[in-house]
């Protein structure tokens, strides 16, 4: 079925990661005709795509989780999912647009939307972009939170360099946020809970590895400090120590970290078998892509600006185009399934209103 | 166990730990172990996030280098060596005033201590031996007679850390106690004799529960006079254990 060319106005969502089902689901089940566009052959998003183990915080496997809104979506008679594509253009104004899709199996092709929603989410933070000293292109026991993630996936948690099993394992926290020299000013959000249920899953997985977190401050918003922050430490002895890790050097056929503990108020120098840095969030290139291509405005870091601020939180510069997710900022999954409906509502809403936008 | 995060120059081992010669890395852990299976650490130590009330409420750490979160932290992080060092310095440093219980997290640094230095007695380290020395006649007294320190009993200058005031107190007890009146007016004239059964009941308990024992490797004379005495006494009444 070719949603886009039924009588009502369709929602382009462009994005079938969380925010992106969330957004096509929404607004399908208002009762508007919805086209999906995703970039991948599969929907997901990162999730998926980064083989999330488990779902903060309730640990929920990912592809079962992802797996529940991706079956509603494709089932949904009135979604129209688009694999393999990319939109190139967006021509019009609100309750008239024409966007150009490229790829797939029709190769370009334009279709007609009243509104858009884009919600092309973030990437992971290259760590060879850091301005600390970690080694994440040269140590293969230096690894980042998404590399654990798929291991713990296989539940097969290895040292890399060598396939045993590690005795001890540190996460290093804020590996490319909260950073001036970088440019990432901002927190990230969910890498204080990630690394922490990570911890967790590690400690319950290998029961004699010890397991540290390294941070600046722990930021464990909400319900997350009960249900992630104190089993941590109280059930599961991850240790925390306040203090940023400078470097990553080897020693043997391990690795030393070295930081200050700043709570005891001393420096340390501690071996480690594997270290996972807690790499934040940035903009993807399709959330840079679409942001040009639809002619929106981005904040200095490269994410969508939500134009009216605080109480607004999906509107962007151009009327008729609404952003979800990640594609806004750092956001954790409840945040972005939650801009995602809210997206799908205003931008249905908005063609259904009688004094338009 | 395992080597833990701690500081460069701790990692070299020194000859001294406090001022007292130091021990194996094996006997530090087997006196941690020892704290940690205490029944009552579990209910002591939940997790610490290093807010820093214990201190803030903590009377000791206005006057020494005594930091209760630093008490719990070492615990939480099992750092062996650290807390051989809190056992033969810190934990006398504390006063036992459980201001500390105010712990948003429910921790109680002051029970932790507690355990610290009944492990500390109990093996007789060093520190204790030196925290105790000027209690020895206290010990002797209560554990001999039943009875405790009376306020009357102090001398203006047996215990400085009390403060200038106390000479005052000594001097002027009884118009003090009349401004201030206290629960009891226990004195060495008043509320001082025992029963004898109360004193063979205790004798039982102090010879029962170990308590006795604990001043063993502290104070060895004294431990061979209490358990003359209480022997003595106890076979003059028929009891035997």
């Amino acid at each position: 079925m070719t949603i886009a060319n039924q009588a009502a106005p369709a929602v382009a969502v462009v994005g079938g990661g969380p925010a992106g089902l969330a957004a096509a689901r929404t607004a399908a089940d208002l009762g508007s005709p919805v086209v999906l566009i995703e970039r991948l052959g599969f929907l997901g998003g990162m999730p998926i795509i980064e083989n999330y183990a488990a779902i903060t915080p309730h640990l929920e496997p990912a592809e079962v989780a992802m797996g529940r809104m991706i079956t509603a979506v494709e089932s949904h008679p009135l979604v129209e999912v688009v694999l393999d594509t990319e939109v190139t253009s967006c021509e019009g104004e609100a309750g008239a647009f024409t966007l150009t899709l490229e790829g797939g199996a029709g190769g370009s092709r334009k279709i007609s939307a009243g509104a858009v929603v884009v919600a092309t989410g973030f990437q992971h933070f290259d760590p060879g972009r850091e301005t600390q000293m970690y080694g994440y292109y040269e140590f293969p026991d230096v690894i980042a939170l998404q590399d654990l993630e798929a291991m713990l996936k296989d539940h097969h948690v290895v040292r890399p360099s060598n396939g045993e099993s590690p005795a001890r394992v540190c996460f290093v926290q804020c590996v490319g946020s909260r950073d001036r020299q970088i440019g990432n000013e901002y927190c990230s959000k969910v890498c204080c809970g990630i690394a922490s249920k990570e911890a967790m899953e590690v400690r319950q997985m290998l029961p004699d590895c010890e397991v540290f977190i390294f941070y600046i401050d722990m930021r464990m918003y909400g319900y997350w400090e009960n249900q992630i922050y104190w089993p941590a430490q109280e059930q599961h002895h991850v240790q925390y120590v306040k203090g940023v890790i400078s470097e990553v050097l080897p020693k043997g056929d391990r690795l030393l970290v070295r930081g200050e503990d700043t709570t005891m108020g001393r420096p340390m120098e501690v071996l480690m078998d594997l270290v996972v840095l807690s790499v934040g969030m940035e903009p993807s290139p399709g959330t840079r892509k679409m942001a040009s291509v639809l002619g929106i405005e981005q904040n200095k870091y490269g994410f969508v600006e939500a134009v009216q601020p605080p109480l607004d939180t999906v509107s962007t510069s151009r009327v008729g185009v609404f952003a979800a997710g990640a594609a806004l900022g750092p956001a954790d999954l409840e945040d972005s399934v939650s801009t995602g409906a809210a997206a799908a509502s205003r931008a249905v809403a908005l063609l259904r209103s009688p004094v338009g936008a | 166990m395992a080597e833990r995060p701690r500081a460069r120059g701790a990692a070299v081992k020194s000859e001294a730990v406090a001022g007292f010669d130091d021990v194996t890395y094996e006997e530090k852990r087997k006196l941690f172990e020892e704290v940690r299976s205490d029944l009552r650490f579990p209910d002591y130590l939940y997790g610490c996030y290093e807010c820093g009330i214990c201190v803030a409420v903590c009377p000791s750490a206005r006057f020494y280098d005594f930091s209760p979160r630093r008490i719990a932290q070492a615990a939480a992080r099992q750092d062996v060596e650290l807390i051989y060092q809190q056992m033969q310095e810190d934990i006398w440093e504390c006063s036992q005033c459980f201001s500390c219980l105010r712990c948003p997290r429910g921790n109680n640094p002051g029970g932790i201590v507690t355990i610290m230095r009944e492990v500390a007695v109990n093996h007789g380290l060093a520190s204790a031996k030196e925290a105790l020395e000027g209690y020895s006649r206290i010990i002797y007294k209560i554990m001999s007679t039943g009875t405790q320190v009376s306020p009357d009993m102090l001398q203006p200058d047996a215990f400085p850390d009390w403060g200038p005031e106390v000479a005052d107190v000594s001097n002027q007890l009884a118009l003090w106690r009349r401004a201030l009146p206290p629960e009891t007016l226990h004195t060495t004239s008043t509320g001082w004799d025992v029963s004898d059964r109360t004193l063979i009941e205790l004798y039982l308990i102090w010879l029962e529960t170990g308590a006795l024992d604990m001043i063993r490797d502290v104070d060895e004379g004294l431990h061979m006079i209490l358990e003359e005495v209480m022997e003595e006494r106890l076979e003059e009444e028929g009891i035997e254990r």
